[in-house]
This record gives structure tokens, C-alpha cells and sequence, in this order.
């Protein structure tokens, strides 16, 4: 059972928030000492449900993938060809010039060593970074973050008076997901629109004020410290207006509960309100009952996933450069279909890193093979990389992370193992 | 430990006890009357006395205590109010019942509902001449008008710029050719059983024949030259003759109306207008307006609305509480499919509601029975691999291998059964028991679920042969597999821990003592897996009435909306806004998509996000700006105006001349009955008098001089008492329960 999150996050010594929207100016600074590079921003998406990476990222020349797949098997002639070998699900299209620009790099056969083929288990596991271990309260992306605080460079720097942005840590949606809970204060809202007490308008309005000052005085410490973080946010996106950013000229998100996040995640990042970390994630990957091969039910959710990922990146524009995504699922599908055109709970899975400096490009991993004798189990993708070390990658060069330890306890991460591909 | 401690009572009642009920381990002890005072000497100096005993139990067994409950329990004594909650047919409800008849359609079949409010399926298969569309009447118009709206976003979609051309032409044709009469139609009104009170006169004046609708139609049919503007005043202009129609003319005229006429209309209304067309119309015709307009919206707000009129009109608030914990323990997505939503109507009403409090063995073989339960974790298309239907699949591929349907079996439902619905995660299962467990469950399935239709085993898809589950052979035996299956699940220990500990966490503590999950599970497991003797074992154990445990529960976001409502006494004829304010808070009524459901725990429902929804939700409610919504706070605003004259003229002295100190010393118990802290007083306070410092510019305080000031000043001071309550409603204390 998962402890109060909440009781985590009140705030810590490093996190007392700004009064403006000046964020991180210093721990850019600071961090251009650590090797990591300066302003990196993190945008973590969640797939909820499994999704099923085999047909995502189709391993076409597997004679195995078709006999396995007799009815939702993406034909040779239908993938986008990556490499000779892998291609993309022709739904995901809007991604392949990201590949072709070299900024998509895709990870296969990888994801998380524990063997649950519970949901809630294997997404606690992933989110909280520590696989086979129930009862950790705080995430993976929460510990990066203290792990930053705890730099030994920023620390000497700024002799703990370093500030944070209230939005630091945002997660697009109602509440804070297990991958950022934890000791930094992290925030989450649904609609940014709508992100103010008692109306919108250029001042506070006195509900406002009155529910800022119960709340600060309050003894209740849960409530007492999300109403400070809930009213320093809400200033800030008030100063800030981050809807004045409209989508860039010719970009156009798809209109749904996905493409919306990430369309505000684009919002809150060009309004520079010092997010360091932006978390969401996009459900409807359970695809147990005619999941469809070309066309159907993952198509579409594809369809949907993808374009909204381009539109965000094409949105940033130049900014992305400073940007990397990272796309992470509990765990893969069955290699074979099941018994009603759909993909039971499998094992490994692809993640995608899409950033401004990732060698993109390029399928990363080890490829098991899907003879029935390279099956995990007999029946799944087997994992050749575990998704820390793509994430012990990632928070290195773009965190500044200097300690994998304090983020990914309990593992040996080698920085020399990585597969280089930011 | 545990499962020594059990393997013990096991031991104990091979030798003492008479055999246990329903194979279940039994227990030596009274389990249905546990000790009172527990040797448990922890608790006993910190144990919750006196109103906050009564509080603690109104905040945890209902929805949230109303103005007036504290007392009513009291009255009775907390142990008989508990026991009559355990009985919900024991318990009056008139007034629930009062509201609920406002949602007739809610009692009907799920074959009659996906019928009579057919979903897109039933339309489609209208479209494709698999079914027949109704000859006549109501229905006839409703099916009419779904075909032209389905065909018309079909055509949208094909060809956007060709659209508008397409419209005018396919319009005349979609309609049906055969002109309906006036009597046909009312007999079907007949037949919607509809007896109003002005049914009689209508009846008359709707014989005769309506001359200047029928020719308003060809009218707007025929001057087809454009522009928006005058198909707009068309419009403003027929609502106007319909509105002032008698209701069941003003719905037989909504229903002689051409589908893309109709279309066209309901468009152009603005909501008070939409709202305006259902003045005086009984349920039933004001179904029948909905079903003309949108029948799978109309039945989704309905489960909806009555749903919530019950968690907040129910005086049986266990039995609705318990029904919340069921629907959200087996958890179901209302938009699975097409038919999800229709089935969940029994689903609720006919599986989950009446068991809540009964056996869980019952519960879960009724939910396992559920085409719901069946649909949504995908059993009903689950075939045994050796089943006489896959063999002939396998055969019709060898003839023919483009003809390969899918045949197979699908896990989804074994595993969830055995991780969310009984034993638990930990509950030491394998993936080879959840294999088994699903070939035990192949035949489980749905007849004809786009028409609405039941359980069904059905032999050809079972798989044959024994199978084993969790150590235990089950004999190839059809259906009954199953049932053994689900009783050997419900009588495991495993299962009583995972179910005790959830109960206690949603009505202890998030983070219950082990000795207390262990005593529900021990009666449990001595009671046949009865849940009101369970919950009796929670109620009369220290652990509840724990003083470190008073308020410390963080409400959800359907515990903070439907205590909301309860506390200010909200009457509510539009649930829509609930229904927003749930999904904007994370919670929306059955849609949680995942089958885990949502947490009881706070973890899950304190963020910022969800902060400032609640705060603006507050205010919003406390200020009657949530449209349908009524709230009422001066003891002016209590009675209606014609009463409140002679209220005023013998007014109670403390509200004659309230100052804000008086309006909180009121406003505060009634919504906080437990109380609210120094800071918060002072925070509502400072708003409240800078709301009067607002409102003097204009007018006078309250003075019961003069009578003509009085409404005026009635006013003011419910806009004050709006602004107190909202800050109420969105302060810490409120957000507990």
C-alpha cells in the first residue's frame, strides 16, 4: 500500500518559492558547472494501460511478429521503415521526421525487470523507480530532482538560498502522479484556463485573498501546504498569462484530453514559469479485445498520441533544443494475440527519448529476437534494457543529477553502460 | 501471522465448531456481537465522546451530515441509528422517492431502455435495415431523428463543402413517407404511460387538426434561399408557438417535426429557452423531449442524476455509501462500448445496490453474472481454446484461411477477479492460476448485448476438461465451474484481508491498524463473508472512535461535492454541474477507466489543481451560481416570500439585527458542525464584513423599521451569508471528514 504522498510535500530547505516569474536562472548557471546542460527542461508522458510497443515499433523483418499476429500484424508494406529492420506503426507518422531530424531516438525491449503483470503494480514500480519494491512513497522524477538540490556545485553555489519556481515540478492533470511525488513541492492542475479562485481577472479577487490567508494560518499541514503552493501557483500564472501563447503558426494540436495537456505543457513552458519537470500521461492502451492492426481501436489512440507529440515539439520550435520527452508504459503485450484480436499483459516494451540534443534516428537496445526459445516466458518481448538506465541517462545530461543512487536506489546504474543516445 | 492465526481457527473448528456456513473457516468467538471494550487499553484515553462520537460516525457512514442530523441521531442513540442503517428498508424515504420519480426510465430493462433510448448500435443497426425502425409515434420520431444525425456526421465527415447541398436533399427522403396521425401518436403517448394532469383537455385540442404548424414547416422547408438570420428567426418563432403549447401537444409537435427541422431547432435554443420547453411537462414527457433530442444523453444523465439524488437525499446513507465503495471496488468504465451505459443502470440498481450490505459471495456472483462485469473486462468474448467453437473456427480457417476469426482465450477478467475483486495482489496467485481461472469462466457470456440482453453460458465456447486454481481441482462441470471458482475466491483469507483492509481505509483511517483489519477479516470469515457483520465488527471497535482519528479522513472529491449539497441543504433540480465539478476535480461518476477504480486514500485527491476547483465549486455553490442549484441562507431566505412578511413581522430576536458575528455563530455549525479553527473564523469574518462594507454604500444595514426596506435588506444579507458560506465550504476544515 502507498503511504500519504502529501505528507511528503510540504516544502523543503531549497524550495521556497519565487514572488515572480524569474525561475531558473540560477540553477542554470549553476548547472552549466555539473556537465549537464544549461535550462534543460523534462517532459515525461505516462502510457497508462500497457501499450502494446510490438506494434508500435513493428520488428517487420520477424518472420515470428506475423505468425504470432495473424490478424492485428502491421504489413511489411504499411510500416514507416526506420532502419531495415523496425518501422512505425503507419498511425504514428507525424513522428517519423522527428526521426529523420535526428531528434527521436527509440528504445526496444526495454522497461522494467520486475515480472508483475498487474497494471497498478508495474506502473507504482515504474513511477516510484523501484521495481519489486512496494511501500516507496516518493518518485523516480521527485528524487531526480532532490538528487539536483543535493548537488554538491548548486549547493556551494547559492549557499541554500537557491529559489524554485512553484512550477518546478507540474504534472498536466488532477492530481500529482506517484513519478513526481515526494519532498520537492510539485503541482498539478488540469486547465490552466481555469486555474484561479473566484474569477480570473488581473487582481486577486477578495474570495481569493480570504481563502489565501485561512489556509496559510492553517494547523491542518496537508492542507496548509498545498494552499501555499495552490496560491503562489495561481500568482504566478496570473503575472505570467500563459495563455497568451497560442499554438505557433500552423501547428494544430488534436483535439482531445491528450493533445490538450501537452498543448498547455507548450504553454507553461514558453511563459517560463520555471518548470523543470512537466509529468502527463494518456490512457486507453488496454487493449485486450480488438485492438485492430492498420486501422482499429490502437490506431487510433496512436493517431492521437503521436500527432499530439509532434505538435508539441513542432510548437516549441526553437526552444525544444532545450527540451527532451521521454515515453514510458508498465509493461508490453503478449507477442502473440490473444484469443480475441487483442494482446494480453506482456513484459518488455519501447520507450521514445525525443529531444534537442538526443541521437535520435536510431532504434537503441538489443533486439531478444521473438523465436519462441527468446520469449520471456514463452510468451513476451524479453527486456535487454532496464528503462533506468534510459532515465539515469536522460536526468544526467538534462537534471543534473549527479548521484543515481538517491534516484534509482538499489541498483547499480554504470554511466559507461549507457546506451549514449542524449 | 495471519494466515497461521487462520489455519488455527481452522484447526480449532475441525474439532469444535459446527460446520461453517457456505464452507467459510469459523470462528469460535460471537463474531456478530463483538466486545464492546476491547482489551485495548491505547485507545480508551482517547477515545471520541458525546457530538463528536456522532459526528465522527455521520462523517463516516453517510455522505456527510445535514443542518439537523447531529440531533436526530442523538435522539435515537448512535448504536440503533447504526443498527437502522445496516437495515435500509426499515428507513422512510419519501422524499428520496419524490425526486427519483422524476427519472422514470430508470426502472426499465436494459432491453426496454436501449430500445426506447436507443444507443448509436440500435441506431446503426436501423440504418443497416438490421432492425426495424417503430412503425409510429414518439419512438418512430426518435429513431428518425438519430438516423439523420448519424448519417448527417457520416456525410460531414465524408464531404465537408457538399454538406450543406446534401442536407436538403437526404432531409425530405429520411423521413418516413407515411403521414402519421394525430391519434397514432397519442396513442403512443398512451403507451409512454403518461397521465398528467392537463393529459385530458390536450388530448382534445391535439385531435384537432393543427393547420398553422403544418404549414410553418413547408414554409421553412421550402424558403430554403438561406440565410442563417432567417432560418434564426424561424426558429425564434417556432419556439414561441411551441413553448406556449399545453405539454403533451408541445411534445407531439416536437415530434412531428422533419429530423433536420427538428435538428435545426433544438440547435438554435439557448439553454433557458431548451429548459423552457420542459415547464409543466410530466417525467415521462420530459423524457420523451430528451429522447427526441438525444437518447444516449438522456439515459447517461439519468444514471447520473439519480445517483446522485441518492447519495444526497438518501436517508439509507450506508446502503448508498456501500453502493459508492461496491461500484468503485468493481469498478466499471461507462464508456467501454455503445451499450456500457445501459448496463449499467441494473448494473447498479439491480446488482450492486441491493447487495451492499448482504453476502459477499452474492455480490460477486452477481457481478460476475453482469453483462457490465462480463463486457468490460472482456470475458463475455473470452472462448476455451479447445471448446467446440474453436474447433469449428479452426476448421472454417483450414477451408478458408482469410476466414480466421479470432478465437481464444482472454485473461483479462481471471486476473482482474483474483487481484482487485477478491484476494488481492498479494493474495498468492500465479499466471498459471490466472490461465486456469480464465478457461474455468470461457462461456461466460452476453446474448445479444447490442440489444441489451442477458447472461448467457453458452457450453460451445467452454473449455472442456478439468482445471486447477490455486491448488484446487475444479471437475469439468459447465457453468458451475465458474461458481465454484467465485465461492472458492470469496471464502479464501486473502480475501478477507483485502476486503477488510479496503473498508477500513475508506471508513478509518488511510492507514488502518493491522488489529483492527484483522478482527473484520475474522468476522468475515466466521459470518460467511457477511458485510453488514463486518462493518458491525468496524463499528463497535476502538479503532474507529480513535480521537488521532477525528476528521482526519481527506474527503474525495464525491464525498466533498455530495456533503457540500447535504450541508447547505441544496435543492437540486440540474446535476449537470456536480457531474462537471466531479471530472474537473478528477472523479467523474463511472469513468474511471483503469479497473482499479479511484483511492480512498488522501494521497490521491490533494493537489493544487484540484484546490482551486474545490475553493471556486464553494463559492460558486454557497452563491446559487450553479444553474438548477438552489441554496438559501438567511433565515429570510428559508421561506418563501409571501411567509417571510409575517416571519419579519415577529422576528426571532438574534437574526433582527445580525451582525457578522451572529451570521457566523449561525452559518458555522450548521455547515462545520465539528468546528473550525481561529484562523478560519477570522479569515470568513474579514470577508464578510468587507462584503458589508460593499453592500452600505448602497443600502442600509438590516432595520426592521420599515417594512419596505425589508426585502431589500433580506437580500443583502443573503449575499452576505453567500460569501460566509462559500469560504465554509472551501476551508480546511470542510475538505475532512
Amino acid at each position: 500500500m502507498r503511504m500519504n504522498r502529501r505528507f511528503f510535500l510540504h516544502k523543503g530547505a531549497l524550495a521556497v518559492a519565487g514572488t515572480a516569474a524569474i525561475p531558473s536562472f540560477l540553477v542554470r548557471s549553476v548547472l552549466a558547472e555539473t556537465g549537464a546542460a544549461p535550462g534543460q527542461r523534462l517532459v515525461v508522458i505516462f502510457q497508462r494501460g500497457a501499450v502494446d510497443g510490438l506494434n508500435v515499433v513493428v520488428p517487420y523483418r520477424e518472420k515470428n511478429y506475423y505468425s504470432m499476429r495473424p490478424t492485428i500484424a502491421i504489413p511489411q508494406k504499411q510500416v514507416i521503415d526506420l532502419d531495415g529492420f523496425f518501422g512505425l506503426h503507419p498511425s504514428m507518422a507525424a513522428c517519423k521526421p522527428l526521426y529523420d531530424q535526428g531528434q527521436l531516438a527509440i528504445i526496444h525491449a526495454t522497461g522494467s525487470p520486475d515480472m508483475s503483470r498487474s497494471h497498478f503494480d508495474a506502473q507504482d514500480y515504474m513511477e516510484s523507480g523501484t521495481p519489486g519494491v512496494k511501500g516507496t512513497d516518493d518518485g523516480w522524477l521527485n528524487r531526480a530532482l532532490q538528487a539536483e538540490d543535493a548537488n554538491a556545485a548548486l549547493r556551494r553555489r547559492c549557499a541554500g538560498t537557491c529559489e524554485h519556481s512553484a512550477f518546478r515540478a507540474l504534472a498536466l492533470g488532477s492530481d500529482v502522479p506517484l513519478t513526481l511525488a515526494g519532498r520537492v513541492p510539485a503541482i498539478a492542475l488540469n486547465n490552466l484556463n481555469s486555474f484561479a479562485v473566484g474569477g480570473r481577472g488581473p487582481a486577486p479577487s477578495t474570495a481569493a485573498s480570504a481563502f489565501e490567508a485561512m489556509y496559510a494560518d492553517s494547523g491542518d499541514h496537508i492542507f496548509h501546504a498545498t494552499g501555499d503552493e495552490t496560491f503562489e501557483a495561481v500568482k504566478m500564472l496570473r503575472d505570467a498569462n500563459p495563455a497568451q501563447y497560442q499554438p505557433a503558426p500552423g501547428v494544430e494540436y488534436p483535439n482531445s484530453e491528450f493533445g490538450n495537456s501537452m498543448k498547455q505543457i507548450a504553454q507553461l513552458l514558453k511563459a517560463n514559469l520555471g518548470v523543470e519537470a512537466a509529468f502527463t500521461d494518456v490512457t486507453g492502451w488496454d487493449t485486450h479485445h480488438a485492438q485492430g492492426g492498420v486501422n482499429g481501436q490502437l490506431a487510433n489512440r496512436l493517431g492521437d498520441f503521436s500527432a499530439s507529440v509532434a505538435a508539441f515539439w513542432r510548437d516549441l520550435g526553437d526552444s525544444a533544443e532545450n527540451v527532451t520527452l521521454v515515453t514510458m508504459s508498465e509493461f508490453g503485450r503478449t507477442a502473440r494475440e490473444n484469443g480475441t484480436g487483442g494482446t494480453d499483459h506482456g513484459h518488455a516494451n519501447a520507450m521514445f527519448v525525443l529531444g534537442g540534443r538526443a541521437r535520435g534516428g536510431k532504434v537503441y537496445g538489443r533486439w531478444p529476437g521473438l523465436d519462441n526459445d527468446q520469449l520471456n516466458q514463452g510468451r513476451d518481448l524479453a527486456l535487454t534494457t532496464d528503462y533506468r538506465a534510459v532515465l539515469g541517462e536522460v536526468i544526467t545530461h538534462t537534471l543534473g543529477t549527479d548521484n543515481l543512487e538517491v534516484v534509482f536506489p538499489g541498483v547499480r546504474l554504470d554511466p559507461r553502460s549507457f546506451l549514449r543516445l542524449v | 501471522m495471519e494466515s497461521l492465526k487462520s489455519a488455527l481457527a481452522l484447526v480449532l473448528c475441525g474439532t469444535l465448531c459446527t460446520p461453517a456456513p457456505f464452507g467459510y473457516g469459523q470462528e469460535p468467538a460471537a463474531s456478530t456481537q463483538p466486545p464492546r471494550h476491547a482489551h485495548r487499553p491505547a485507545y480508551q484515553s482517547a477515545q471520541l465522546q458525546g457530538n463528536e462520537r456522532i459526528l465522527q460516525a455521520l462523517n463516516r457512514f453517510t455522505f456527510g451530515p445535514r443542518p439537523g442530523d447531529v440531533d436526530d441521531v442523538r435522539a435515537i442513540g448512535l448504536d440503533a441509528w447504526f443498527e437502522k442503517q445496516l437495515h435500509p428498508t426499515t428507513i422512510d424515504e419519501t422524499d428520496l422517492n419524490a425526486r427519483l420519480a422524476q427519472y422514470p426510465a430508470m426502472q426499465w430493462s436494459v432491453a426496454d431502455l436501449i430500445y426506447r433510448i436507443p444507443s448509436n448500435g440500435m441506431i446503426r443497426q436501423a440504418i443497416d435495415g438490421r432492425m426495424q425502425v417503430p412503425a409510429r409515434g414518439t419512438l418512430h420520431a426518435v429513431y428518425e431523428n438519430q438516423m439523420y444525425r448519424l448519417q448527417e456526421r457520416k456525410t460531414a465527415q465524408q464531404e465537408k463543402k457538399q454538406a450543406e447541398a446534401q442536407t436538403s436533399a437526404q432531409a425530405p427522403a429520411a423521413k418516413n413517407a407515411e403521414p402519421i396521425s394525430s391519434a397514432a401518436i397519442l396513442n403512443q403517448l398512451d403507451q409512454l404511460d403518461a397521465p398528467t394532469a392537463d393529459n385530458a383537455p390536450a388530448q382534445k385540442a391535439a385531435a384537432q387538426p393543427m393547420p398553422d404548424s403544418q404549414s410553418s414547416d413547408h414554409q421553412s422547408a421550402a424558403q430554403g434561399t438561406d440565410p442563417l438570420t432567417d432560418r434564426q428567426t424561424d426558429n425564434q418563432a417556432l419556439f414561441s408557438e411551441i413553448a406556449a403549447l399545453p405539454p403533451v401537444r408541445r411534445v407531439i409537435r416536437l415530434q412531428s417535426m422533419q429530423p433536420a427541422e427538428f435538428d435545426a431547432f433544438v440547435k438554435s435554443l439557448r439553454p433557458a429557452q431548451r429548459k423552457a420547453l420542459d415547464d409543466g411537462l410530466s417525467p415521462d414527457l420530459r423524457e420523451a423531449v430528451a429522447d427526441l433530442e438525444n437518447p444516449q444523453r438522456l439515459l447517461v444523465e439519468e444514471l447520473m442524476a439519480q445517483r446522485l439524488t441518492r447519495d444526497i437525499y438518501s436517508n439509507a446513507q450506508l446502503q448508498e455509501v456501500m453502493t459508492d465503495f461496491w461500484l468503485n471496488h468493481f469498478n466499471i468504465y461507462l464508456r467501454k462500448n455503445d451499450e456500457m451505459p445501459y448496463y449499467l443502470v441494473s448494473y447498479e440498481r439491480n446488482v450492486i445496490r441491493p447487495l451492499a450490505l448482504g453476502k459477499f459471495e452474492d455480490l460477486l456472483e452477481a457481478v460476475a453474472h453482469s453483462p457490465a462485469m462480463l463486457l468490460y473486462l472482456d470475458n463475455a468474448a473470452s472462448i476455451g481454446p479447445d471448446s467446440p467453437a474453436a474447433e469449428r473456427a479452426k476448421r472454417n480457417a483450414w477451408r478458408n484461411p482469410k476466414n480466421k476469426a479470432p478465437e481464444g482465450i482472454n485473461e483479462n477478467y481471471a486476473r482482474e477477479l483474483m487481484e482487485l475483486h477478491t484476494v488481492g495482489v498479494n493474495g498468492g496467485y500465479t499466471q498459471a492460476d490466472i490461465i486456469q481461472a480464465a478457461r474455468v469462466l470461457t462461456g461466460w457470456t452476453v446474448d445479444q448485448p447490442q440489444r441489451g440482453g442477458g447472461f448467457v453460458f453458452n457450453p460451445n465456447r467452454h473449455e472442456p476438461g478439468s482445471k486447477t486454481v490455486l491448488g484446487k481441482k475444479i471437475k469439468q462441470n459447465g457453468e458451475r465451474e465458474g461458481e465454484e471458482l467465485l465461492h472458492l475466491l470469496a471464502a479464501r483469507p486473502a480475501t478477507a484481508q483485502f476486503l477488510s483492509r479496503e473498508l477500513a481505509i475508506r471508513f478509518v483511517s488511510d492507514d488502518p491498524p493491522q488489529s483492527l483489519v484483522d478482527r473484520m477479516a475474522r468476522t468475515y470469515m466466521s459470518s460467511g463473508g457477511d458485510i453488514s457483520a463486518v462493518l458491525r465488527t468496524l463499528f463497535h471497535s476502538p479503532e474507529l472512535w480513535a480521537a488521532s482519528d477525528y476528521r482526519a479522513k481527506v474527503k474525495t472529491p464525491i464525498e466533498f461535492v455530495v456533503s457540500a449539497a447535504r450541508a447547505s441543504n441544496a435543492d437540486v433540480e440540474n446535476y449537470q454541474p456536480l457531474e462537471n465539478a466531479l471530472r474537473q476535480m478528477g472523479m467523474p461518476l463511472y469513468g474511471c477507466i483503469p479497473p482499479v477504480g479511484y483511492k480512498w486514500d488522501a494521497a490521491d485527491w490533494v493537489s493544487t489543481g484540484s484546490l482551486v476547483d474545490r475553493m471556486n465549486f464553494a463559492l460558486n455553490l454557497a452563491a446559487n451560481r450553479l444553474p438548477g442549484i438552489t441554496v438559501k441562507w438567511s433565515p429570510y431566505a428559508q421561506q418563501p416570500p409571501a411567509q417571510s412578511v409575517g416571519m419579519l413581522a415577529n422576528p426571532v430576536s438574534e437574526v433582527d439585527d445580525p451582525t457578522p458575528e451572529s451570521e457566523e455563530a449561525r452559518l458555522a455549525p450548521l455547515i462545520v458542525p465539528g468546528g473550525i479553527s481561529e484562523a478560519t473564523r477570522a479569515a470568513a469574518l474579514q470577508q464578510f464584513q468587507a462584503q458589508i462594507a460593499q453592500d452600505t454604500s448602497f443600502v442600509r444595514p438590516v432595520s426592521a423599521a420599515r417594512p419596505q426596506n425589508r426585502a431589500k435588506a433580506a437580500t443583502v444579507l443573503e449575499r452576505q451569508d453567500q460569501v460566509l458560506a462559500g469560504l465554509l465550504i472551501g476551508s480546511p476544515e470542510f475538505q475532512r471528514r
